[in-house]
C-alpha cells in the first residue's frame, strides 16, 4: 500500500523535531530512513504507526487518511529495536496476540501463526518463551508478529541493532527476503548504511528533520546530493579536500595540485572556493588526473589495504586498493584519481 | 586493615596456619566469619529479646491457666465455695464439698479451753473431757448431748458451748497444701488419696499448668465467630482495598501524567504515615453523632447517629475502610513500580497490534504484576492478622462484638477484660495460635516465592 506523508511536522513541547516533510513510499517498496541519531527518523516512524500524534500535516494509507485514527485502527506492524515481545507469552501467543485482539477464530489463528513461523523460520520454536530465545530468534519472532496481521505498512525501528554482527549479516538478508516474499510496503529506520543500501528500494536520508535526498541506493552513492549524503554512505567514508575554481580548473588549496571539473558539473566562476570529494575507491594508481602526497597510516583490511595520504596542505585523502607489498609508511606517492568519478560541492555543502 | 595486609604479605601458603603462635587471641575475629557474628551480635541480641522471648514466653503461658485471680506468682489453698463447686461438679465429690461446707462438731481441747474463758461451770468441762475427740456432724446431735450432761445447762448456755466447738472450714485459707491435708483429716480423717488430691487442685488459688486452655478454644462457640469474623476482615480488606484498589490506583496513576500522578500518590499515602491515633480520630469525628456525617445528613432530615456504631453492617463498612486506606498505599506503590518497570515499548507494541487500554490491562498489566499482587496478599494477609490498632481505636471490636478481630479478642481476653478477670493464660493460647497460623503462613508463602521458580532457565542457541 502507498503510504504518503504531507506536509508533516511534529515537535515536543517547543522542540521542532520535524517540519513540513513530504515522503512518499511506493507500494510494495522498502524504503529506508537512513539518518544520524536525533535526526527525527524514528519520530516519523512513530507517528506513521500513530504512537505519537502529528503536530502538522497528513499521513495516508493509499487514499485513506490516517492521521486522526489511533495506532489500533491503522493496522501497521511494527518491529521495535528491543523487539518488545511479550515476555508472559509464548512465541505462538506472541503472533496470534494482535489476531487475538481482532476476536478471529481459534482454528485461523493457528493457522495464520503456523503459516507464518514457517515463513520466518521459526516452526520449532512455537513453545518457547522469549526469554529462552536467542537474539536473531527473538528478531524473528518480532517480525512475525508484525506480519502475521497482513499489515498495511511494515516499519522496522533499527531492528538490527541489538544483534552481533554475523547475526546482523543473516537478518539483513532475511528481512529482506521475509519483505520481497510478502510484498509488503516497509519503511527500515536505520543509522548504518550498509543496511540501508543493502536491504532498501530507496533510501530517504535524514538530518536534523529533514530529508535531504531520496533516491535508490545506487543513485545516492554516484550522486550525492550534498556533502553529508556523501559523507554519510559508503565505508571506509569518502574523503573531502578545499579547494578553489582557476581558469576552468580545480587548484587543492595550499598544494601543487590541479583536478578538472568533472564532465556532470557547471564549472564554477574563478576564484569560487569549492570542496571536492574523492572517493577512496577512486584514488589509485589509474586515472586521469594525478595526486601527490606521503603515505601516512597504512590499514589492512585482508582482501584490501586502506592508505591515508597527506597532501602537502596537511588535508588527508584515503584510497582502497588490492594489497601490494610497494607502498609502505611514508613512501612518497603519485596517485591518480578519475575526474568523472569526482563530487565537486559548493562551500554551503550542496553539489554544484 | 592490619589484618587483611597481613594475610597479603605472609601470601597464601600461611593461610593454613592460622592459630600459630605469631596469631594473637582474637585472631578470630580476622576471619570474616568471626567480625560478621560480632557485628550481627546487636541484631541478633534484639531479635532475641523482643521477638524470640516473647514468642517463647507466650507458649510457656498458652498451657497456664494465669490470669487476674491467680496471679503470675504462686497461690494458696481456700476452701470457698467456687472451691466446693468445683470439687462437686468436676470430680462429683458433693458429699465432701458438703462435709467441707458444713459446720463440724468437734469435741477437742482447743473447745475446752474456751469454755474455761467463758467461765462455764467446771462439772460441764468435765463432762465433755470425757467426749473428748468426739464429732458430730449436726448440730442437734451434739446439743442432745450437751442438755443430756448432769448439770443440765439452759438453753442460752448450750447454744455458747455448742459454738465453741464448732469447726468450720468453709472459707478457710491454708498456706501450704499440708496445712489444707491436716485440717481436713482432723474433719474427715478417712479422706481417701484421691479425695485429698481433688480437693488440693480445687482449692488451689494460684496459677497450674493445663491445656485446658485449648481445650476451651475449641469448644467455645465464641471461637467460631471471631475466627469468622476474622476471615471475613482479612479477605474483605485485602480484597477490596489492598490489592483491588491498590490496583485502581495504580493502573490509574499509570496513564495519567507523571506529575498529577505523583500527588495522587502522595494522597493515598498520607493514611500510611499519618500516626494511627490521629487518622483513626478522623474517622470517628467523620462518624460521630454530632459528627460531619450526621450534621451532613441532618439537612435531608436524617436522624443523627453514630454511623460507625449503629449497625454491626456499619461498624464492619468503618472498620474495612479504615484498615484498607492504611494498607492500600502499599500495594499501589508496589504495582505502580512494577507497572513502571514493564518496558514502554510493549505497550507501544500492543498498541500497533491493536490492543486498546483495558486490552492492554488484561494482556499486558496484569501478567506483569502477577508475582506483586501474590507477595502484596501474602505480606498483608500477615500484616492484616496481626493488625490491631485501627480496629481498637475504632470500633474497639463493637457493637456488641461485631467487629472482634482474633488480634484484638487477645488484647481483650489477656490485657483489657471488660470483666476485670484479665486472664493471661486462654490470651497467651490464643495468641500462639495466630503465632503458628503466621508462621504456617510465612512457611507457605517462601515455598511459594521460590526464587527457582521465579527465574526461567534461559536455553539459548544461536
Amino acid at each position: 500500500m502507498r503510504i504518503l506523508l504531507d506536509k508533516f511536522s511534529k515537535s515536543f513541547g517547543a522542540v521542532k523535531v520535524i517540519e513540513d516533510m513530504t515522503l512518499e513510499i511506493k507500494d510494495g517498496e522498502m524504503l529506508a530512513l537512513l539518518g544520524p541519531s536525533g535526526c527525527g527518523k524514528s519520530t516519523t516512524l512513530f507517528a506513521i504507526c500513530g504512537i505519537h500524534k502529528v503536530t502538522g500535516g497528513r499521513i495516508y494509507f493509499g487514499d485513506r487518511d490516517m492521521t486522526d485514527l489511533p495506532s489500533q485502527e491503522r493496522n501497521v506492524g511494527v518491529v521495535f529495536q528491543s523487539y518488545a515481545l511479550y515476555p508472559h507469552m509464548n512465541v505462538a501467543e506472541n503472533i496470534a496476540f494482535p489476531l487475538r485482539i481482532r476476536n478471529l477464530p481459534g482454528a485461523e489463528i493457528k493457522r495464520l501463526v503456523d503459516e507464518m513461523a514457517d515463513l520466518v523460520h521459526i516452526g520449532n520454536l512455537l513453545d518457547r518463551r522469549p526469554a529462552e530465545l536467542s537474539g536473531g530468534q527473538q528478531q524473528r519472532v518480532a517480525l512475525a508478529r508484525a506480519l502475521v496481521r497482513r499489515p498495511n505498512v511494515l516499519l522496522l525501528d533499527e531492528p538490527l541493532a541489538n544483534l552481533d554482527a554475523k547475526l546482523r549479516l543473516e537478518m539483513r538478508s532475511e528481512i529482506r527476503r521475509i519483505q520481497l516474499e510478502t510484498g509488503i510496503t516497509a519503511i527500515l529506520v536505520t543509522h548504518d548504511q550498509v543496511e540501508a543500501m543493502s536491504m532498501c528500494d530507496r533510501i530517504a536520508i535524514m538530518n536534523a528533520g529533514q530529508i535531504i535526498q531520496i533516491a535508490t541506493p545506487k543513485e545516492m552513492y554516484r550522486n550525492p546530493r550534498t556533502t553529508f549524503v556523501a559523507g554519510f554512505l559508503g565505508n571506509p567514508p569518502i574523503a573531502f579536500v578545499e579547494a578553489e575554481a582557476r581558469d576552468g580548473m580545480l587548484a587543492v588549496k595550499n598544494a601543487d595540485i590541479r583536478l578538472p571539473v568533472p564532465p556532470d558539473a557547471v564549472t564554477p566562476p574563478d576564484g569560487t572556493p569549492v570542496i571536492i570529494g574523492i572517493r577512496p575507491e577512486n584514488l589509485g594508481p589509474e586515472g586521469d588526473a594525478i595526486i601527490r602526497g606521503r603515505v601516512s597510516f597504512i590499514e589492512t583490511q585482508g582482501r584490501e589495504n586502506l592508505y591515508d595520504i597527506k597532501l602537502e596542505n596537511g588535508s588527508v585523502l584515503r584510497s582502497i586498493q588490492r594489497v601490494r607489498d610497494d607502498i609502505s609508511l611514508d613512501d612518497e606517492v603519485e596517485w591518480r584519481v578519475r575526474s568523472d568519478r569526482l563530487f565537486v560541492f559548493a562551500e554551503n555543502g550542496e553539489r554544484l | 586493615m592490619s589484618a587483611s595486609r597481613d594475610i597479603v604479605e605472609s601470601g597464601p601458603a600461611r593461610i593454613g596456619t592460622r592459630a600459630a603462635p605469631a596469631r594473637p587471641r582474637f585472631a578470630w575475629l580476622n576471619s570474616s566469619k568471626g567480625l560478621g557474628l560480632v557485628l550481627i551480635m546487636p541484631a541478633l541480641l534484639l531479635v532475641i529479646a523482643f521477638f524470640l522471648a516473647p514468642v517463647i514466653l507466650t507458649g510457656v503461658f498458652a498451657f497456664t491457666n494465669m490470669s487476674t485471680a491467680t496471679g503470675i506468682t504462686g497461690g494458696a489453698y481456700q476452701i470457698s465455695p467456687g472451691a466446693l463447686r468445683v470439687l462437686t461438679d468436676r470430680y462429683g465429690m458433693g458429699e465432701l464439698a458438703e462435709r467441707l461446707g458444713q459446720p463440724t462438731y468437734v469435741v477437742d481441747e482447743q473447745g475446752l479451753a474456751a469454755l474455761a474463758e467463758m467461765e462455764i461451770d467446771q462439772d460441764i468441762i468435765d463432762g465433755l473431757k470425757r467426749r473428748l475427740g468426739e464429732t458430730f456432724s449436726s448440730r442437734r446431735d451434739f446439743e442432745r448431748v450437751i442438755r443430756d450432761l448432769p448439770t443440765r445447762p439452759n438453753t442460752r448456755t448450750v447454744k455458747r458451748i455448742s459454738d465453741a466447738f464448732s469447726r468450720s472450714l468453709a472459707n478457710a485459707r491454708f498456706a501450704s497444701a499440708g496445712a489444707l491435708m491436716s485440717a481436713a483429716e482432723a474433719i474427715d480423717p478417712e479422706l481417701t488419696d484421691d479425695e485429698k488430691a481433688a480437693l488440693r487442685e480445687a482449692t488451689y488459688t494460684g496459677w497450674s499448668w493445663t491445656t485446658d486452655n485449648f481445650r476451651r478454644l475449641i469448644t467455645s462457640p465464641q471461637t467460631m465467630r471471631i475466627l469468622f469474623n476474622t476471615i471475613f476482615f482479612v479477605a474483605a480488606t485485602l480484597l477490596i482495598f489492598n490489592t483491588g484498589f491498590a490496583m485502581l490506583l495504580a493502573i490509574a496513576t499509570h496513564y495519567i501524567p507523571d506529575r498529577p500522578a505523583g500527588i495522587f500518590r502522595i494522597i493515598w499515602f498520607l493514611p500510611r504515615i499519618s500516626p494511627a491515633v490521629i487518622y483513626v480520630l478522623l474517622w470517628k469525628w467523620l462518624a460521630w453523632d454530632t459528627g460531619f456525617l450526621s450534621a451532613f445528613l441532618d439537612n435531608f432530615g436524617i436522624r443523627p447517629r453514630n454511623w460507625m456504631l449503629d449497625s454491626a453492617f456499619n461498624a464492619w463498612v468503618f472498620v474495612i475502610l479504615i484498615n484498607g486506606f492504611v494498607g492500600a498505599s502499599m500495594g499501589m506503590l508496589i504495582f505502580a513500580s512494577a507497572i513502571k518497570a514493564i518496558p514502554q515499548s510493549l505497550f507501544h507494541a500492543a498498541s500497533v497490534d491493536g490492543a486498546y487500554r483495558w486490552q492492554q490491562i488484561r494482556h499486558i498489566i496484569l501478567p506483569h504484576l502477577k508475582w506483586p499482587i501474590l507477595f502484596v496478599t501474602c505480606y498483608q494477609t500477615l500484616s492484616l492478622l496481626t493488625s490491631i490498632e485501627q480496629t481498637l481505636l475504632s470500633t474497639d471490636g463493637g457493637p456488641g462484638g461485631a467487629t472482634e478481630i482474633w488480634s484484638l479478642a487477645i488484647y481483650h481476653t489477656a490485657l483489657n477484660n471488660y470483666a476485670g478477670n484479665l486472664q493471661y493464660g486462654y490470651g497467651a493460647a490464643m495468641a500462639l495460635v495466630l503465632v503458628v497460623i503466621g508462621i504456617v503462613l510465612s512457611l507457605l508463602y517462601l515455598r511459594l516465592f521460590n526464587y527457582r521458580a521465579l527465574i526461567i532457565k534461559p536455553r539459548i542457541e544461536h
